[in-house]
């Protein structure tokens, strides 16, 4: 063996166009048809396609009218979170006859640490064929899974034999698997990072295990560290079955571009409404208030400032929120805002204090 | 040096002049009191160093000298005295021998000019006050006033004197209150942080005074005479915050009520809080005002329903019910009105009536952040 670290078997399960696919099951009508969830309106954005639809090139996170551009015949529906959520439980209920550890990254996919399984099987490739088969079975979906030694290395497998696949890599199979790996495949480099190794001839596994460590250091920074171990094959990120949330946001692409202030809070007091409101029924508060600002030539910007004390109401949210905004002068006219919340007080370090911060006493700010 | 006194008017002086004392001085001279006769003329003293008060009193004498007497032994023999003429005579043998009806008492004296001298107010500024009116901006103001080392500036009363008026100022973050008297004018713009512990003595002397205190100061000492007395004491030295600008501007949340009656429930409810942050929660809504606490270590739980004249939004606001008690304690309105705008901004007590003409007092108190 490469390397000295216990081996551990973990699946990643990925459920095919998740929301595109239950739109399908509840509404035969749009079986076979190219669909997309969300993306209806003038600026909309396409939150997930289905496989028909993939094949006229539509993506997720695609502009709506650039998708109807590419497929006509596309068919829009509104997403409908509620009953997503609903079937995701499903779907983890039938995780959790496996293994506790069950780490749900979003509502269509997870990680399962299978090395210790309620069912003593010891074939991970066995035990993801078989959830992928009650998945069909009792949901009605197709999921696709990747099995190997890490997270790492078993959400690249999920996608290999996308739709309705599964792929293994296995312990012996992984430094191979990971020398041939084109460098974009590689979670944690998207398109800058891509472009940044390409410069440094680095295309391949291979091609970034030859760098050295300090190489690495100094050109990536801190993620330097991260490639040079990831490409080793270690990757040590346990399944964490509690992850918590660690924010809260909503944001909101405007049908014209903004450039009056005036118009933005009226936006943005709507915008921490709903804030406040997935604050409340999550029962939960944050410190930090984050301000996103999408200007209309697509550059992101981020202001943020953290509060002494927890907050969920929707008025102080606001009040942070216009602080933020009127903080700088806006460079261009804005097509996007948004305001995130986190620091929250779900976050583990702050448990045991959470009795002593239910109140805090404000001071003036003098 | 010989003096004869009434024993009651020469206990009534020293015991407030025992005020200034501290319990644990570093230097023992600081123990005593100073005796500076000059035939009719007793000046007494007592120092703390950063405060000299002295008084003045007539007494029958034809000579002249300076001695400190144990300030602790004397007070406690003048106590017991019922009125009677007392004669102190100094005896070489560095003691003084007081001489009453009873008996005779003999105490150990230190030389006057061991005693250190009150600082000399180099070229002040000066203005007059009635006594009272002194005593209640103190009063109005101090219980707000801080008690961190790490910001003494807060930890006194901000005097801010001018032409349009005089104003005092305490605040402790998370507390404030500014008293302010337009019928009172100072003749130049003059701005000083005055110590507590002068400002509590010269509240007791000069409550329902009617004479004028003469107050003169410069940057670094102020200086308060009235009647018989003067006191002296070293400023605080730093910049007070800029409180103006806490006090927010725009309160379209006002409530009207009733102060002993929001002062009661405060009180009562507040017992069922929590001991350490004594939070009490405000719900405002239409002409209803619902005042409850909880601890929820012990599962105590209150809540009252009072009725007030509300214009605003409907409201929830935290505060510690501690502040909000001293803050209606020290009103004596009938009515109050608390103006609010966010539950994270600061509420802003007024009383409705029973201000002098030219009296103001805005008091404003931070809240505490409720967690839903």
């Amino acid at each position: 063996m490469p390397f000295d670290l216990p081996i551990r078997k973990i699946i990643h399960v990925d459920m095919d166009a998740f929301y595109a696919s239950v739109e399908q099951m509840d509404n035969p009508l749009l079986k076979g048809k190219p669909v997309a969830v969300g993306g209806g309106g003038k600026r909309g954005v396409v939150s997930a396609a289905s496989y028909e639809a993939r094949k006229f090139g539509v993506k997720s996170a695609m502009a709506g009218n650039l998708a109807s551009k590419l497929c006509p015949e596309l068919i829009f529906v509104r997403p409908n979170f509620e009953r997503y959520s609903e079937i995701s439980k499903q779907i983890r209920s039938i995780f959790f006859d496996y293994t506790d550890l069950v780490e749900p990254l979003s509502l269509d996919e997870a990680y399962l640490d299978v090395t210790e399984n309620k069912n003593g099987n010891p074939s991970a490739s066995l035990i993801a064929k078989e959830i992928r088969t009650r998945i069909l079975n009792e949901v009605g979906l197709t999921a696709s899974a990747g099995i190997s030694i890490n997270k790492f290395i078993a959400k690249i497998a999920s996608d290999y034999n996308k739709p309705n696949g599964q792929k293994t890599v296995n312990p012996e199979e992984v430094l191979e698997f990971l020398e041939q790996l084109d460098i974009r495949k590689f979670y944690g480099v998207g398109k800058v990072t891509a472009e940044k190794m390409y410069q440094k001839g680095i295309f391949t596994g291979l091609d970034l295990k030859q760098k050295s460590i300090d190489y690495l250091d100094a050109n990536f920074g801190k993620s330097g560290r991260y490639y040079y171990h990831i490409v080793r094959g270690i990757h040590t990120s346990e399944v964490k079955p509690d992850r918590t949330r660690k924010s809260l946001a909503a944001e909101r692409t405007f049908s014209e571009n903004l450039s009056s202030e005036v118009f933005m809070l009226e936006k943005l007091e709507h915008i921490a409404e709903e804030v406040s409101r997935r604050l409340n029924k999550s029962k939960v508060a944050g410190k930090t208030v984050t301000l996103k600002i999408k200007y209309s030539d697509f550059t992101l910007h981020t202001r943020s400032k953290t509060l002494k004390f927890f907050i969920s109401d929707k008025s102080v949210i606001f009040e942070t929120a216009k602080d933020l905004l009127y903080q700088e002068k806006l460079n261009n006219s804005v097509r996007l805002l948004g305001i995130s919340l986190s620091n929250l007080n779900t976050e583990k370090k702050e448990k045991p204090k959470e009795k002593k911060s239910v109140s805090v006493q404000l001071e003036f700010k003098f | 040096m010989k003096f004869i006194v009434s024993s009651t008017y020469l206990l009534k002086q020293l015991q407030i002049l025992g005020g200034v004392i501290n319990n644990s001085n570093t230097l023992p001279i600081l123990d005593n009191f100073l005796f500076d006769l000059d035939e009719t003329e007793l000046t007494v003293s007592a120092s703390d160093l950063e405060t000299t008060m002295s008084s003045t009193l007539n007494v029958e004498s034809d000579s002249k000298g300076s001695v400190a007497i144990p300030a602790r032994l004397l007070l406690d023999t003048l106590k017991t005295f019922p009125e009677q003429p007392l004669t102190f005579v100094v005896e070489d043998n560095n003691t003084i021998e007081i001489s009453s009806n009873h008996g005779k008492y003999a105490l150990a004296y230190a030389d006057g000019n061991e005693f250190p001298n009150a600082v000399s107010l180099e070229d002040p500024s000066k203005t007059v006050v009635v006594g009272d009116v002194l005593a209640t901006a103190i009063s109005k103001t101090i219980f707000a006033a801080g008690n961190d080392d790490l910001r003494p500036v807060m930890s006194g009363v901000f005097f801010q004197f001018s032409t349009e008026g005089l104003t005092f100022v305490a605040t402790d973050a998370h507390k404030l209150v500014k008293y302010t008297r337009e019928d009172v004018k100072a003749s130049q713009v003059a701005e000083f942080i005055m110590p507590k512990k002068p400002l509590n003595l010269l509240k007791g002397i000069l409550a329902g005074s009617e004479d004028d205190v003469t107050i003169e100061y410069n940057d670094s000492n102020a200086k308060f005479t009235f009647e018989n007395s003067e006191l002296i004491c070293r400023l605080i030295d730093g910049k007070y915050p800029n409180y103006e600008a806490v006090i927010p501007k725009e309160n379209p949340n006002k409530l009207t009520i009733a102060r002993t009656q929001f002062l009661n429930s405060v009180k009562r409810v507040s017992i069922f809080s929590n001991k350490t942050t004594h939070q009490i929660r405000l719900k405002i809504a239409g002409a209803e005002l619902n005042i409850s606490a909880e601890d929820i270590d012990y599962s105590n739980k209150a809540e009252e329903r009072l009725t007030c004249d509300y214009q605003g939004d409907d409201l929830q606001i935290g505060f510690n019910s501690r502040f909000l008690t001293e803050m209606l304690n020290n009103l004596s309105s009938d009515e109050v009105q608390l103006e609010m705008s966010l539950p994270n901004r600061a509420g802003i007590l007024t009383p409705i009536d029973g201000l002098d003409e030219g009296e103001q007092v805005t008091m404003l108190v931070m809240p505490v952040m409720l967690n839903n």
